[in-house]
C-alpha cells in the first residue's frame, strides 16, 4: 500500500466514484423495485376505471347497482342476482351482480375460519402453556410446515376424495363432531381416575402424543354409533332428512368442504402467530398467577390470552386475509356456482376463482376482463387492509411485551 | 393469620376440562396432518406395486379378472358390491365393473394372467395365448411368453433410436428449413425414410391373447408398452417392478390425456419455472433489502414501505396471476410482439402466457418473502461491524459487499428457498400467465437459443388440477394424481427443510457472535 | 449462646427450632436439573412469624430452594428432587395436596414487579376471584385490607381503577405483595425482591417485611448482606447447593463459625 502512496489520492477519487455510483444505483434499483410491488394497487385501480366512465361500448351501464343490488329479468318474478358476464351482448339487462361471488368468498372464509380458529387458538394454548418443551420443539415446526402444504393438494384431497366420503358418511361425520368434545374430556377425566403410577406416565405436557390413539379410538366408537343413531333419528338416511325435513339442497362440493379444506389450510399460520403472540408474554407474568394458586388454564385466560389479545386477534386476521384470497381450494372444493344462499350444504363461488376460471377467456379491455379485475381489486385491497391492521396491532403488542421487560 | 375470606368456592384439582380440548386440538391436527401425507404417501407409492390380479368367477358364471378398487355399501341393505378394475376397453368398452359381493363365488389368482401396457386402450389384462410372428412359425405358452419378453426389449431399443433421430437430427433440420426455405430437402427426406424403416422394423408381430371369460383379440406387438405377470411374480420381483415403475413415473411424458404415464415435462417445468424466478428474485430482493435496510433514511415514510412490503405477502396469489395477466402478458409481451415479431401476429409470441412471464409473476410474488427475509439477515449484524469497516478507510460500497452482504448470505438463502417453496406450490397465477395442460416441447432443446422462453410449460401443481378436473376418467386418473401431490409435497417438504436447517444454522452462527 | 471459636470447625452452626414452632420444616431435600445437582441434602426448619433470609453466591441454589418451597419446579419436567418439604407438619409433595391450593397458602413475590396488564384493584382481587364465591362488597373489603397491610392504600386509594402498569417500581412491587397477601398466604417468599427498586422503595419494602412478620411467616432470598441483616431473624449460607450455616442473623453476622461464611460476607458487606 505504502508504494501505491502517490496514487492515493486518484484512487480514492475513483473508489468514492464508484462508491457514490453505486449508492445511486441501489436507491434507484431499491426504489424501482419497490416501486414495481407497489403498482399493483396502481394497475388494477387504473385498469378498473374505466368501468364506471360508460362501461364497455355499448354495453350496459355499469354502477354501484347493478353490481351489488338483485336486478330484475324478464322471467322472473322477484329481482335476483346474476353473475353471467359472458352472455352475449344481445341479452337484455346487466347480468354481473358481483355480490354472489362476494357472499361465496365471504362464506367460505368464514366457515374455514370457524374451522381453523378454534382448533388454532387451542393448539397455540396447548403449545405455548402446557406441552413439554421438548415435544414443542418438534411439534411446532412440523405443524408450521402444514402451511407449506400446497392449496392445490388440498383441494384435490378435499374435492375427490373427503366430498365424496363426506357424501356417503354424513352421519358418521356429525357422530364423528359430536363426540369428539365429550370424549377429550372424558379422557381428562379418566385420566385423573387413574392410579398415581399410571398418571404420570400421561403427562399433561405430552397430551398431544398419546391423545392420538384416544381421537382414534373414539372415530371408531363413532363407526360403531353411526348407523345405528343415523336409524333411530333420521330414518337411516341422515342426507334424504336434510333434504326433505330441512328443505336444503346437499351439493357434493359445499361450504362445509371448502371449510373443512381451507380451516385445515389456514390453521398453521393462526396457530403459528398466535403461539408467537401467547409465549411472549413474558414468563414473570405466567409465574405470578400461578403463585397466587391460579392453574395453569386460570392463568391462561386471566393473564397470558388478555396480555397477547391484540397477538392473537391479529393471527385471527391473517388467517382471514388467506382465506379469503386462497384460490386453489375453493376451486376445487366448492362446486363453483353462484349461489346466494345461507345453506352451508349448498355450492358457492368465490371471486378469486372467478377469476382464475374465467379471466383467461376474458378479452382484454372488456367489460367481462374489467369487472374481474374489479373482483382483483376488492381481494387486494381487503387483504391489504386486514395485513395492515393486523401489522399495527402487532407492532403496538411488541412494544408493550418490551416495555413489560422480559423474564427475571 | 387465619383463612378468614375462604369463598365458597372450591378450587380445582386439575386443569379443568378446557385443557383437554387445547390438547385435543393439537392431537387432531396433527392426526390430520398425518392422515393426509399418509393417504398421499399409500395412494401414490401403492400405485406402482404390481398387485396380484384377481379372477373373480361369480354365481351365474360370468368371469372376470382385474384389481379391487373399494367397496360401497348396496341401496336398501342389499348388502356390499365391490369395484373392480378390469381394463380391457376394447373389449369391454369400460374400465370398470361393479360386482355384488354376494354374487361372488370364487376368487382365485392363477399365475398365467398378464397384464399388457398398450398405447392405445389402456391396459389388458388376461392370458396370452400365442405368439404371431411375421415370419416364422406361431409360439405358445412359455415359449410365446419368452418370445414376447425379447421382443419387447428390442422395441424399447428401437422406440429410443426413433426419439434420438427426431430430437437431434429431424426437429432441427425442420426448424433451420423454416427460417431458410432454400436449405436442402434431400437430408430431411434421408432422415424421414430412415425412420420410416425403423417404424417398419417394428411393425409386423402380432400377438393372440383372450379375456378370462375366453373372447379373443389379436394385439399388434408394436402398440405394448409393457408386459408382466403379476401373479406369478415373488416379493423381490415386485420390488424391482415398484421401482421400475416410480422410476418411469418420474421420467416419462404422460399418456392417454394425463391420465396415465409420467409427469416428466411438468417436473422439467416446474423446476425450470422455480430456477428462473428464483435468478429474478435474488438480485432484486436483495436490492431492495439493501435500500430499505442500508441506504434509506430510516424515517417515518421507509416504515410505512416496510409495512407494505411485508404486506404484500399476504396479497392472495391469484391478484400476482391478475397483475402479470394485465402488464406483463398483454402489456409488455403485446408490445413486444409489435415491435419484434411483427411478422408471427396475428398468433402472438410473447403476447400469450409463457415461461418468462410466468417466471416473472413467480418473482413479484415472492419478492417480499425475499425481501423480509434479507432485511431480518441485515437487521441482525451488529453496528460494530459496520463502523468497524468504515474505520478502516472502507467506503460503503466495501463495507456492503466485504462485511455485509457475506454476513448476511444464509439470511438469503433462506429467503430465497422460503420463496422457492412458496412458489412451488402455487398454482393460481400460473392458470392466467401461461401454465398449459399438455406441452409437446420442453421449452429448453439444442435449437437456438436453447431455452426458449415464450414456451408455454406443464408443471406439477396444474398437472394435478387438470387430471383432477378435467380428465375424462377421473377415477382411473386417481393414482397418479395422488403420485403426482406426493410428488409436489415431498419437493416443498424438503425445500422447507433447508429452509429451516439454513435459519438454525444462521441463528446459531449469530449467536456465537453476539457473545463476543 | 456463648460459643467458643473454633479455629478450624468442620461443621458451621446450626439453629434448630421446636416442630410447634416451626412453619416450614425441609428435610434432606435434594434437587436436579437434569444430571446437574442444585440442591444436595438439605435440612433445616424455618420459624413461624419470623423473617429468615437465605444468602449465598449467585448459583449457590437459594432462589431453587425457595420455588421449590411452592412447587414452582413442577411444571419443568427436566427436574428430579428426592427428601421432603412440609408445611405445618404435612408433606407439599403428598398426591393429596392441591398444587394450587398450596400455591394459596405459600405466597410467592419475584424479583422483578410483575403486575398483571389489569387495573390495580383487578391485580389484587385477581386471587380471590381465582376461587369465586365472594361478593363484591367482601372483594372490596380485602383489597382495601390488603393494599393497606402493603402500606400502598394511600397513594392509591383514588385510582384503584388505573392499569397497575401506571405505578413506580415500588409501587408494582408492594402491588404484587398486597396481591399476594390478598389470598390470605401463611408464608410470604420474597426472591430479592427489592433488587431491581430504587433506594426508597426498597427501604420502603423492607418495613413493610417487618411489620408483616407479625402475622405471616417470611422466606426472603437476597444477594445484599445489608438488607438480610437489617430486616431478618435467622439468616441461612448455602453455598453450591448445601446448606453452610444457619442461625441467628446476628450471631451469622458478627460472629460465623466458618471461615468460607466469614470470606462470604465480608467480603459482600465491604
Amino acid at each position: 500500500m505504502r508504494d501505491a502512496a502517490p496514487d492515493m489520492p486518484l484512487r480514492r477519487r475513483l473508489r468514492q466514484g464508484r462508491d457514490r455510483l453505486a449508492t445511486a444505483l441501489i436507491t434507484a434499483g431499491g426504489i424501482g423495485v419497490i416501486a414495481a410491488v407497489m403498482a399493483i394497487g396502481v394497475f388494477l385501480a387504473v385498469e378498473v376505471l374505466p368501468l364506471f366512465w360508460g362501461g364497455g361500448p355499448g354495453g350496459p351501464e355499469v354502477d354501484l347497482e347493478t353490481l351489488w343490488l338483485p336486478q330484475s329479468y324478464p322471467g322472473l318474478e322477484a329481482p335476483a342476482h346474476r353473475w353471467q358476464p359472458t352472455l352475449p351482448d344481445s341479452d337484455p339487462g346487466p347480468r354481473f351482480g358481483m355480490a354472489p361471488l362476494a357472499w361465496g368468498t365471504l362464506e367460505a372464509a368464514a366457515w374455514s375460519l370457524l374451522i381453523a380458529v378454534p382448533l388454532a387458538l387451542g393448539a397455540a394454548a396447548h403449545s405455548a402453556l402446557f406441552m413439554s418443551r421438548r415435544l414443542r420443539t418438534r411439534l411446532k415446526p412440523t405443524l408450521e410446515l402444514m402451511e407449506a402444504l400446497p392449496g392445490v393438494v388440498i383441494g384435490f384431497v378435499a374435492g375427490l376424495v373427503l366430498a365424496p366420503w363426506l357424501e356417503r358418511q354424513l352421519a358418521l361425520a356429525a357422530t364423528l363432531v359430536l363426540l369428539l368434545p365429550p370424549g377429550l374430556l372424558l379422557a381428562g377425566g379418566l385420566r385423573g381416575a387413574l392410579p398415581g403410577g399410571l398418571r404420570r406416565r400421561l403427562p399433561l405436557g405430552w397430551a398431544a402424543l398419546w391423545l392420538l390413539p384416544w381421537v382414534g379410538l373414539v372415530a371408531v366408537l363413532a363407526a360403531w354409533l353411526a348407523p345405528s343413531l343415523e336409524a333411530a333419528w333420521f330414518g337411516g338416511d341422515l342426507r334424504g332428512w336434510i333434504e326433505t325435513t330441512l328443505g336444503l339442497d346437499y351439493a357434493g362440493r359445499n361450504a362445509v368442504i371448502v371449510g373443512m379444506a381451507m380451516g385445515f389450510a389456514v390453521m398453521p399460520s393462526i396457530y403459528a402467530l398466535a403461539e408467537d403472540a401467547l409465549s411472549g408474554v413474558p414468563a414473570s407474568l405466567a409465574e405470578g398467577a400461578q403463585a397466587l394458586g391460579a392453574t395453569r388454564w386460570q392463568t391462561l385466560w386471566r393473564v397470558v390470552l388478555p396480555a397477547a389479545s391484540p397477538g392473537v386477534l391479529s393471527a385471527v386476521m391473517i388467517g382471514a386475509g388467506r382465506a379469503v384470497g386462497e384460490t386453489m381450494i375453493v376451486l376445487m372444493a366448492s362446486g363453483n356456482t353462484a349461489l346466494m344462499t345461507a345453506n352451508p350444504l349448498d355450492g358457492l363461488r368465490s371471486l378469486a376463482a372467478s377469476i382464475a376460471i374465467e379471466l383467461p377467456e376474458a378479452a382484454p379491455g372488456g367489460l367481462h376482463y374489467r369487472l374481474l379485475l374489479l373482483a382483483a381489486l376488492l381481494l387486494f385491497v381487503f387483504t391489504f387492509l386486514v395485513n395492515t391492521l393486523a401489522e399495527v396491532v402487532r407492532s403496538r403488542l411488541r412494544r408493550r411485551y418490551r416495555r413489560l421487560g422480559g423474564a427475571p | 393469620m387465619s383463612r378468614w375470606w375462604r369463598g365458597r368456592g372450591r378450587l380445582p384439582r386439575g386443569e379443568g376440562p378446557w385443557a383437554w380440548l387445547a390438547a385435543g386440538s393439537v392431537a387432531l391436527s396433527v392426526l390430520l396432518l398425518v392422515l393426509l401425507l399418509g393417504l398421499l404417501a399409500v395412494r401414490g407409492l401403492g400405485h406402482f406395486w404390481p398387485a396380484d390380479v384377481d379372477r373373480v368367477t361369480l354365481s351365474d358364471g360370468r368371469v372376470l379378472a382385474g384389481r379391487a378398487v373399494k367397496e360401497a355399501p348396496l341401496p336398501g341393505d342389499a348388502g356390499r358390491e365391490r369395484l373392480y378394475r378390469t381394463d380391457n376397453r376394447d373389449l369391454d368398452g369400460a374400465l370398470w365393473d361393479w360386482v355384488p359381493v354376494d354374487a361372488i363365488e370364487r376368487v382365485d389368482h392363477p399365475d398365467d394372467l398378464v397384464v399388457l401396457e398398450r398405447r392405445r386402450w389402456g391396459a389388458f389384462v388376461g392370458r396370452l395365448v400365442a405368439w404371431l410372428p411375421e415370419e416364422g412359425e406361431r409360439l405358445e405358452g412359455e415359449a410365446a411368453w419368452s418370445a414376447l419378453r425379447a421382443r419387447l426389449a428390442r422395441l424399447e431399443r428401437q422406440r429410443e433410436a426413433i426419439d434420438r433421430l427426431r430430437e437431434q437430427t429431424l426437429l432441427p433440420l425442420v426448424r433451420r428449413l423454416e427460417h431458410d426455405a432454400a436449405g436442402s430437402t434431400a437430408a430431411l427426406e434421408a432422415v424421414r425414410a430412415r425412420l420410416r424403416a425403423l417404424r417398419a422394423e417394428m411393425a409386423g408381430d402380432r400377438l393372440l391373447l383372450e379375456s378370462v371369460d375366453g373372447r379373443r383379440l389379436i394385439q399388434p406387438v408394436e402398440a405394448v408398452l409393457r408386459a408382466a405377470r403379476p401373479n406369478a411374480m415373488g416379493v423381490g420381483g415386485k420390488l424391482v417392478a415398484w421401482a421400475e415403475g416410480v422410476w418411469r413415473f418420474l421420467s416419462e411424458g404422460p399418456r392417454a390425456a394425463n391420465t396415465a404415464g409420467g409427469v416428466w415435462p411438468a417436473i422439467f417445468g416446474t423446476i425450470l419455472l422455480v430456477m428462473l424466478m428464483s435468478l429474478l428474485v435474488t438480485p432484486f430482493g436483495v436490492l431492495a433489502a439493501v435500500y430499505l435496510n442500508e441506504v434509506a433514511h430510516q424515517g417515518r415514510l421507509t416504515r410505512l414501505v416496510r409495512i407494505g412490503v411485508r404486506n404484500l405477502a399476504g396479497v392472495p396469489s391469484i391478484v400476482y396471476g391478475v397483475f402479470g395477466l394485465g402488464v406483463f402478458v398483454y402489456g409488455l409481451g403485446g408490445r413486444l410482439d409489435a415491435w419484434f415479431f411483427e411478422d408471427a401476429l396475428p398468433s402472438p409470441t410473447f403476447g400469450t402466457g409463457g415461461l418468462l412471464w410466468a417466471s416473472l409473476t413467480l418473482a413479484l410474488l415472492t419478492l417480499p418473502v425475499v425481501i423480509v427475509a434479507t432485511e431480518e439477515g441485515l437487521a441482525r449484524i451488529p453496528d460494530r461491524q459496520r463502523e468497524g469497516a468504515l474505520a478502516l478507510g472502507a467506503t460503503r460500497l466495501e463495507m456492503l459487499t466485504r462485511v455485509v452482504l457475506p454476513m448476511a448470505t444464509p439470511a438469503m438463502l433462506t429467503g430465497v428457498i422460503l420463496a422457492v417453496a412458496r412458489a412451488a406450490g402455487e398454482v393460481a397465477p400460473l392458470m392466467l400467465v401461461g401454465v398449459a395442460k399438455l406441452a409437446p416441447q420442453v421449452p429448453v432443446d439444442g435449437d437456438f437459443p436453447f431455452l426458449h422462453l415464450e414456451r408455454k410449460f406443464m408443471h406439477l401443481g396444474y398437472h394435478i388440477f387438470d387430471a383432477a378436473f378435467h380428465g375424462g376418467d377421473v377415477q382411473a386418473a386417481m393414482p397418479l394424481i395422488y403420485a403426482t401431490a406426493l410428488l409436489l409435497v415431498l419437493v416443498i417438504l424438503v425445500l422447507n427443510l433447508t429452509a429451516i436447517f439454513l435459519r438454525h444454522h444462521l441463528r446459531s452462527r449469530h449467536g456465537t457472535l453476539s457473545q463476543h | 449462646m456463648s460459643v467458643k471459636r473454633d479455629p478450624a470447625p468442620s461443621r458451621g452452626a446450626f439453629v434448630d427450632f421446636a416442630p410447634e414452632a416451626t412453619s416450614l420444616e425441609v428435610s434432606g431435600f435434594g434437587l436436579w436439573y437434569g444430571d446437574t445437582a442444585a440442591l444436595r441434602d438439605l435440612t433445616l426448619r424455618v420459624p413461624r412469624h419470623r423473617v429468615t433470609a437465605f444468602i449465598g453466591p449467585s448459583g449457590c441454589g437459594k432462589s431453587t430452594l425457595l420455588r421449590a418451597l411452592n412447587r414452582l419446579h413442577d411444571l419443568n419436567e427436566e427436574v428430579r428432587r428426592e427428601g421432603s418439604i412440609r408445611l405445618e407438619g404435612q408433606d407439599i409433595h403428598a398426591p393429596e395436596v392441591a398444587v394450587a391450593e398450596l400455591r394459596r397458602r405459600v405466597g410467592m413475590v419475584f424479583q422483578a414487579p410483575n403486575p398483571f396488564p389489569m387495573s390495580i384493584y383487578d391485580n389484587v382481587a385477581f386471587g380471590l376471584r381465582l376461587q369465586g364465591g365472594l361478593r363484591k362488597r367482601r372483594i372490596d373489603d380485602i383489597v382495601e385490607w390488603a393494599l393497606r397491610s402493603a402500606a400502598l392504600w394511600d397513594e392509591v386509594r383514588d385510582r384503584l381503577q388505573a392499569s397497575a402498569w401506571s405505578l413506580s417500581g415500588g409501587q408494582q412491587q408492594r402491588l404484587v405483595i398486597a396481591r399476594t397477601l390478598a389470598v390470605g398466604p401463611e408464608v410470604l417468599l420474597l426472591d430479592e425482591p427489592a433488587s431491581a427498586l430504587d433506594p426508597i422503595s426498597t427501604l420502603k419494602v423492607e418495613e413493610l417485611i417487618r411489620n408483616l412478620k407479625s402475622s405471616l411467616t417470611l422466606v426472603l432470598v437476597t444477594h445484599n448482606m445489608q438488607q438480610a441483616a437489617r430486616v431478618s431473624d435467622y439468616t441461612a449460607f448455602l453455598q453450591d447447593g448445601e446448606l453452610v450455616e444457619y442461625a441467628p442473623t446476628d450471631t451469622l453476622f458478627t460472629n460465623p463459625r466458618l471461615r468460607r461464611t466469614e470470606n462470604y460476607i465480608t467480603g459482600r458487606m465491604a
